[in-house]
């Protein structure tokens, strides 16, 4: 059943692999276009900052992104390439804020061989070509003609087969390309050529460079009066010209990236593989170059790119750490550095590895990620829904409801905060040393429940009990006034605003009392035909203190009602089906759109459109926040309002793009909550919870929340460990300066608070490849077992490794037994109380047995052969399901009575893994070196032995990304009675910072979700013309075809964010309502 | 290889350029296979070898005595051979003589259908192709040739056109459509029998052929006659024709454009530089300068004028590279060129081969990782590094000259087979090392028990 997969992407790339600057937008207006492989963003360069203007998913994985300005345009037209041989010219159009293809083709060749040191994209200075190197051996020339537009691409044969980089010159009378490449002999050499339009072919340049430095591997072309190009070498940099020839020594360094300061091209900034970020002069004297001066300006994270915007602001892309806008000061701060940090960009990428872990304990799952590199490093907490950090708390039992008040009106801050018990009603305010302590308010009553209190206008504050409400000032804190129910009856629910008071005593009676100067006056009283369980008047309307309308929740009918104030005539009146009563109702206006929320008892939430004017009710929806009856109140952060749903499982429900998302915080059971704007405590709330009440301060409001966890180096392996409340990390030190370049480490954390508890070195040269948490039968201790290799520079596949088993003792790692081995540990698995490990070529068991001595030890049971390399292993009960490195997946099972392993079942494609994972008994899901994701089909009924033998592929799909790791899990909270919580979900990690869900649908569902996403092909169209169909289906080397059984997520949810008139025209092809299809689709967005 | 891996899963290392060097690395180690086996169900020479396109997993031999069988390279047909020895790999099926559609004599040539396994074709000196259902073993179409079948070829890349090109003893080469079953092409050119046949990798529609005359044509099937005929003496040094000169020193270039034309002129301008080849050059821009002007007047009767040759004797074997820019042929003057299919230009390679078979046609191989050549050399097959023509690597295994090689570029193994009526297995190094440490952990097994 787990063929029918779903594609989602939870956290979009973040890794940016290029960038530019230019005048794209308007010809006023600077823009840094930002690409993250498969995104492209547009971001507007203001005096505040940078804005972000558009983001938008590109079908192809980008191989280049260059702006340019062809003759008689005023504005740059963006160029872009992708790895699928596919290009596209893009303008901005101011119109509609959108992005138009001014040209798009296809540049494949049935000849040569894709280059191996990646496709090389590039604009003539003039725009008279297009140059591309896709292929070894070929150079592709696309002309401009005289109007800018692009003609027929043709090949030029290359000479040089192992390029490295190839650059037009600037000022050539004739185009004219530099190409660095590499002969025969490893030797490193420039050469020019001119490219001759009319002959389609190159004539010789001006002039060549042999013979450079053995490191050099980018080309700077420099632009007028200057010209020439720059080589940037590891151990010297050149300038070099048709008559001129200058080179410096730098510092042994790979140079990643650089960026151009200045228009006439004198200085460039260089970005290395350490971070260091150099400022490269080139001295001049008119059009004399005299010399080369490099400096040392600062470090930053390890860029892939750098674009220098205005006013010594520079954008460093990075794809091994955050990215980051900086500025260049003039001078250098105490540490000698040039560079100040203005803004960091979380990138999550590269993913090696991850473990999806519940540290709270409430049935959520959160991804710890291994990312970055090198010394850019980091774990990374990564949780859906909303933190709160808590700043205080008290215990205070029994809290029925909690309201904070301000000493006046226009006070900017709140001042007391009034918690009410079952038979009393305490009051606390902020004393001078920011403390929380009882104080009363004389005109209040403590002695019993207060239902609701509120400020009220003319510095007054409210309170209402089950026999009375109170009008006091604010100031003198006396009674003003006073209002008592009649005899006989007790008020139930009451709710109140600045003006107004509405509440309903036993047996139907509401009454509604506006509150003046110094009065409260009953307006009107209605009499309902059944008990009143709810209500609400809060203000959604342009008066903040004044509601035209009131929500009513009523018993016995379970309905809803609205009535129009201060006649208490009914407006609306909404059944609600089903026999739980509504608990909570909340008025509210979120993004501009007022919507009536009604909670019921068992944890439902209902959510209406409401129309103010007319009362109507529309666009019912229904979800399912926990299991408790639920409390909503509104709450305000960054100027948005938002609204807490209090239940065992607390959520926010905020607006986004116009429609409600529910996000959940990670607090279990919050009873009440309010606002409690403090001096101490700034945008906090006052939460009640099990038993104290906490003051907090809310995360941003948004989807996913990513905490960063710097550790210097770099991560390579991690999992968690439930009994000892820690992490264990296998990580690798960059050492500049030592012996050996590289130390690896076991470290062990705190799952809490991440801090490093242990450290264990490895040897030297020993690596650490794999890590796992488990325990052995007969033997009531958790392990961490750690799987080692030791990479000698002289061999190519290492022969001895080891297997380490530790055991955590007083927060220390204990070594408790090793076992050596012969080949590297690529992956260890628990597999029925014994140790799977995967060396080599080869699978091995081994069980955990006891020495005479008492001690224990490793000891190899059986193993299995036939694999090229055993690079990827999962288990499931008896069976073990290999992914090799270039032969996709095998199934293996261990026969117990035997004591043995064997082959079961492969698949007999050549496919290069990267991860594998099991979805059921019977089906596997594989990952691949060509970005693919394909699901094989064990068929163990089969009637010949050629079929058991032999896995299906039953489903294919191109993701464009690179999986590092599959596991089992969840980002969010599964209700056990909602409809998603059925469907398994698998988490994924890649190399660009993408974590993606694929969940595995019920077959009618997805049915009905691929005539969905064939109908949104048509309605959506690619960015550049390209199409989605062809983006994802499955390719490698030796073919492609169609993706089956396999759906885009991304695509399919992008229906929420269409107009409503192209929702209509998919709903109209699909022959389903527009609302139907909403509904499936919002499921859908909450799996992740 | 931890740190490479390491490397791609950081991204640092690109996907494809992680596999390809893990490739070229496999193949520099290519060693015969103390793994696999097949077991040659031939009591003949094995004439031809191919691994299907689709899967690259069923291997199909033709041989002298009349048979043609299909192994399968993946799943050893004896389970037991799991166990560390060497796995025995029986060929799945087999047609010879006694097939009732079995083929009289020496079968030349078997190919698969490019386009799934479920059809082969094979070629035998009995003049008949015949077109083979795998699934039942049965011949579902047959040709009759005009005379001994030296070669077959199908198109890879073909979506429009199912034709097998045929080399045969007459000088005709004729192209069988499976679809009609009818021949749909006679090629006229060749002076003798043509004894190999290869169609390009980069255009479905162009047919390289090298006949017995020692002529190498190149067809447009879409076009009436040959386009071009290599000859060797028309030289480029390097993977490109010389790049032109700087147009400023031009004048003397484009005088004497008028009279050659396009890309002839380079060639002799290189006959010039290169020293030995200068009285030779000449002779090549006369008949440069022909092809040139008889292509324009008339492309079908060429043959009359052009006698080039591309080696001195017959052309025995002809192998286009995987990227489409080459073509390597083989000659009965024991020679291997490189020829450019662009401008047509022999590269000047020097491969060391010393002997080759002249009396058979062989079939060369060819990877890209690193760009090597497999050639027949008697009873070696020697690895040549495709731009140094060096011998990078060597098998010797055969007992009697070798016919064929065939590499299977998804295992990155080598099948060879030769007048020893074996076929045998080159496969990357490590598995030795591999045994060792099964043996060892046998041993080791073995004492846990005794304990």
């Amino acid at each position: 059943m787990s063929v029918w997969n779903y594609v989602v992407t939870a956290q979009k790339p973040t890794s940016v692999t290029h960038s530019c600057v230019g005048n794209f937008t308007s010809p006023q207006e600077l823009n840094l276009i930002v690409a993250k492989c498969t995104r492209i963003e547009i971001h507007l360069l203001t005096p505040q900052g940078l804005e972000a203007i558009l983001d938008v998913p590109l079908y192809g994985r980008i191989a280049t992104l260059e702006l340019f300005r062809p003759h008689g345009e005023a504005q740059d037209l963006l160029f872009i390439a992708t790895e699928g041989y596919k290009f596209c010219v893009l303008q901005w159009d101011s119109e509609s804020s959108e992005l138009i293809t001014r040209a798009m083709g296809d540049v494949a060749d049935r000849i040569g061989r894709q280059t191996d040191n990646g496709q090389i994209g590039i604009i003539d200075p003039d725009c008279r070509f297009i140059g591309l190197h896709l292929y070894d051996g070929l150079f592709k020339v696309i002309p401009f003609d005289n109007k800018g537009q692009l003609k027929e691409a043709y090949n030029i044969r290359l000479e040089e087969l192992q390029v490295l980089d190839i650059k037009f010159l600037y000022g050539c009378a004739k185009p004219t390309i530099a190409v660095l490449y590499q002969d025969n002999k490893d030797a490193r050499h420039v050469k020019t050529y001119e490219v001759s339009q009319k002959e389609k072919d190159f004539v010789e340049g001006p002039w060549s460079q042999n013979n450079l430095d053995n490191g050099a591997d980018l080309l700077i072309p420099v632009p007028s009066p200057l010209c020439g190009v720059l080589i940037i070498g590891e151990e010297t940099i050149v300038y070099c010209s048709a008559n001129a020839l200058k080179a410096i020594p730098i510092r042994s360094s790979i140079t990643k990236a650089y960026g151009r300061v200045d228009v006439d091209g004198s200085r460039y900034l260089l970005g290395d593989h350490a971070g260091l970020i150099h400022l490269l002069v080139i001295t001049h004297e008119k059009e004399k170059v005299t010399g080369l001066k490099m400096e040392l300006l600062g470090e930053t994270s390890i860029a892939s790119t750098i674009s220098y915007l205005d006013n010594a602001v520079v954008f460093i892309g990075s794809s091994y750490g955050d990215s980051q806008l900086i500025k260049l000061n003039m001078q250098p701060d105490a540490s000698g550095s040039y560079v100040e940090i203005i803004e960091k960009y979380v990138n999550l990428g590269p993913i090696v590895d991850f473990c999806v872990v519940d540290l709270e304990r409430q049935g959520q799952g959160q991804v710890v990620t291994c990312s970055g590199a090198y010394k850019d490093g980091s774990l990374r907490i990564v949780r859906n829904g909303i933190g709160i950090n808590e700043q205080a708390s008290v215990e205070l039992p029994g809290i029925k409801g909690i309201w904070s008040l301000k000493s006046s009106i226009d006070d900017a801050f709140d001042t007391f905060l009034v918690v009410s018990f079952i038979s009393e009603t305490r009051i606390l305010a902020m004393n001078i040393e920011d403390e929380l302590e009882d104080t009363e308010i004389e005109g209040f009553l403590s002695q019993v429940q207060t239902l609701f209190c509120h400020d009220a206008v003319y510095n007054q504050l409210v309170q209402i009990t089950s026999n009375s409400v109170r009008l006091v000032s604010s100031t003198t804190r006396q009674l003003r006034n006073k209002w008592d129910a009649p005899a006989g009856f007790t008020v139930n629910v009451a709710t109140a605003n600045a003006s107004q008071v509405l509440l309903a005593t036993g047996g139907g009676h509401l009454v509604y009392i506006e509150i003046g100067d110094g009065t409260l006056t009953e307006v009107k009283h209605a009499q309902l035909e059944y008990e009143v369980s709810c209500l609400d008047i809060n203000p959604t309307g342009d008066n903040p203190n004044y509601s035209q309308l009131a929500a009513v929740g009523m018993w016995t009918d379970i309905s809803v009602r609205i009535f129009v104030l201060p006649d208490l005539t009914l407006f609306t009146k909404e059944q609600l089906g089903g026999e739980i009563i509504p608990r909570s109702v909340l008025l509210c206006a979120l993004e501009g759109i007022s919507y009536l929320l009604c909670a019921l008892g068992d944890g439902h939430l209902l959510n209406f459109q409401l129309d103010t004017s007319t009362g109507e009710l529309r666009d019912r929806k229904k979800v399912s926040l926990g299991t408790q009856p639920i409390t909503l109140r509104t709450f305000s952060s960054k100027s948005a309002t938002h609204v807490f749903a209090a239940s065992d499982r607390p959520s926010v429900i905020y607006s986004n793009n116009k429609k409600l998302i529910y996000s959940n915080v990670n607090l279990k059971e919050v009873s009440h909550m309010c606002p409690f704007n403090s001096g101490a405590f700034p945008d906090s709330l006052a939460i009640a919870r099990e038993g104290e009440l906490t003051i907090g301060t809310i995360d941003e409001i948004q989807k996913l929340h990513i905490r960063t966890i710097p550790i210097g180096e770099h991560a390579r392996r991690i999992c968690h460990q439930e009994q000892t409340r820690t992490f264990a990390i296998c990580s690798l030190r960059n050492q500049p300066s030592a012996e050996e370049s590289e130390m690896h480490f076991v470290r062990l954390l705190d799952d809490r608070d991440f801090e490093f508890l242990a450290t264990y070195p490895l040897d030297a040269f020993e690596y650490g490849c794999s890590i796992l948490s488990c325990s052995f039968t007969d033997d009531k201790n958790v392990y961490y077992c750690v799987g080692t290799s030791y990479v000698l520079p002289e061999e190519n596949e290492p022969t001895k490794g080891r297997i380490l088993v530790f055991v955590v003792e007083e927060g220390k790692l204990q070594l408790v037994a090793e076992k050596e081995t012969k080949g590297s540990v690529y992956s260890l698995n628990a597999f029925n109380g014994k140790l799977l490990a995967a060396i080599n070529q080869k699978i091995q068991l081994y069980k955990w047995t006891l020495r005479d001595d008492g001690t224990r030890e490793l000891q190899s049971e059986c193993g299995h052969h036939g694999h090229i390399l055993a690079l990827y292993v999962q288990t499931r009960g008896d069976f073990i399901v290999v992914g090799d490195l270039m032969k996709s997946i095998s199934l293996l099972i261990y026969k117990h009575e035997e004591g043995a392993i064997e082959e079961i079942a492969r698949d007999y494609n050549a496919s290069w893994m990267t991860a594998v994972g099991i979805l059921d008994d019977d089906t596997y899901l594989g990952a691949d070196n060509c970005y693919n994701l394909f699901t094989v089909k064990r068929h163990s009924e089969a009637a010949t032995d050629e079929e058991r033998c032999r896995m299906e592929v039953v489903g294919e799909y191109h993701i464009g990304e690179f999986v590092n790791r599959f596991r089992h899990g969840s980002l969010v909270t599964r209700l056990p009675d909602s409809e998603t919580s059925q469907i398994p979900t698998m988490i994924f990690g890649t190399v660009n910072g993408v974590i993606g869900v694929m969940a595995s649908l019920p077959q009618e569902q997805y049915a009905f979700l691929e005539k969905l996403q064939t109908s949104m092909r048509k309605v959506i169209k690619g960015v550049g013309g390209l199409s989605h169909e062809q983006w994802r289906s499955f390719k490698n080397e030796k073919r492609s075809a169609d993706a089956r059984s396999f759906l885009d997520g991304d695509l399919i949810e992008s229906f929420m964010d269409l107009s409503r008139r192209k929702m209509e025209e998919i709903s109209k092809g699909m022959d389903v309502q527009v609302e139907e299809l909403y509904k499936r689709v919002e499921e859908l967005t909450r799996l992740h | 290889m931890w740190q490479a891996i390491q490397a791609r899963e950081t991204g640092r290392t690109p996907s494809n350029s992680f596999a390809n060097r893990l490739k070229s690395r496999r193949i520099s180690s290519l060693q015969l296979s103390n793994r696999k086996d097949f077991v040659s169900p031939h009591r003949g020479s094995v004439n031809s070898l191919q691994v299907d396109l689709t899967e690259g997993r069923y291997l199909l031999s033709g041989a002298s005595d009349g048979s043609a069988a299909v192994f399968d390279t993946q799943r050893a047909t004896d389970s037991e051979a799991s166990s560390g020895l060497i796995a025995k790999h029986k060929c799945v099926f087999s047609v010879d003589k006694g097939h009732e559609h079995g083929h009289k004599f020496a079968v030349s040539s078997a190919v698969w259908y490019p386009i799934d396994t479920g059809l082969f074709v094979t070629g035998s000196f009995d003049h008949l192709i015949k077109v083979w259902d795998t699934n039942t073993a049965q011949a579902v179409v047959d040709f009759k040739m005009p005379g001994k079948v030296y070669r077959t070829a199908m198109s890879s890349l073909a979506m429009s056109h199912t034709l097998i090109a045929a080399g045969t003893e007459d000088v005709q080469v004729r192209l069988c459509d499976i679809a009609s079953g009818a021949f749909s092409h006679t090629l006229s050119g060749h002076r003798d029998g043509v004894m190999s046949v290869e169609w390009s990798t980069s255009s479905e529609w162009v047919l390289y052929t090298g006949g017995c005359d020692g002529a190498i044509r190149f067809w447009d099937i879409r076009r009436a006659g040959c386009f071009r005929v290599l000859d060797q003496l028309v030289t480029q040094l390097g993977v490109r024709p010389p790049i032109l000169k700087h147009t400023a020193v031009n004048s003397k270039v484009s005088a004497e454009k008028s009279s050659s034309g396009g890309k002839n002129r380079l060639k002799n301008q290189h006959g010039k530089h290169t020293g030995s080849q200068n009285m030779k050059g000449s002779s090549s821009t006369k008949a440069s300068v022909e092809k040139s002007r008889q292509k324009r007047l008339h492309p079908g009767m060429l043959s009359t004028l052009d006698r080039a040759t591309a080696h001195y004797g017959v052309v025995t074997g002809l192998k286009a590279t995987n990227d489409g820019m080459y073509l390597l042929s083989a000659g009965s003057d024991s020679r291997i060129r490189l020829w450019d299919t662009q401008s047509g230009c022999n590269t000047l390679l020097n491969f060391e081969t010393g002997r080759l078979q002249t009396s058979k046609a062989i079939q060369l191989a060819t990877s890209d990782d690193p760009a090597l050549v497999f050639v027949p050399c008697m009873k070696t097959v020697k690895a040549f590094g495709m731009w140094s023509g060096r011998t990078t690597l060597m098998f010797r295994g055969h007992y009697e000259s070798v016919n064929t090689c065939c590499f299977n570029s998804t295992d990155q193994e080598l099948y060879t087979s030769g007048a020893d009526r074996q076929i045998l297995v080159w496969s990357p190094g490590g598995s030795v090392e591999d045994e060792m440490v099964q043996n060892e952990e046998v041993t080791e097994d073995k004492d846990n028990w005794s304990d």
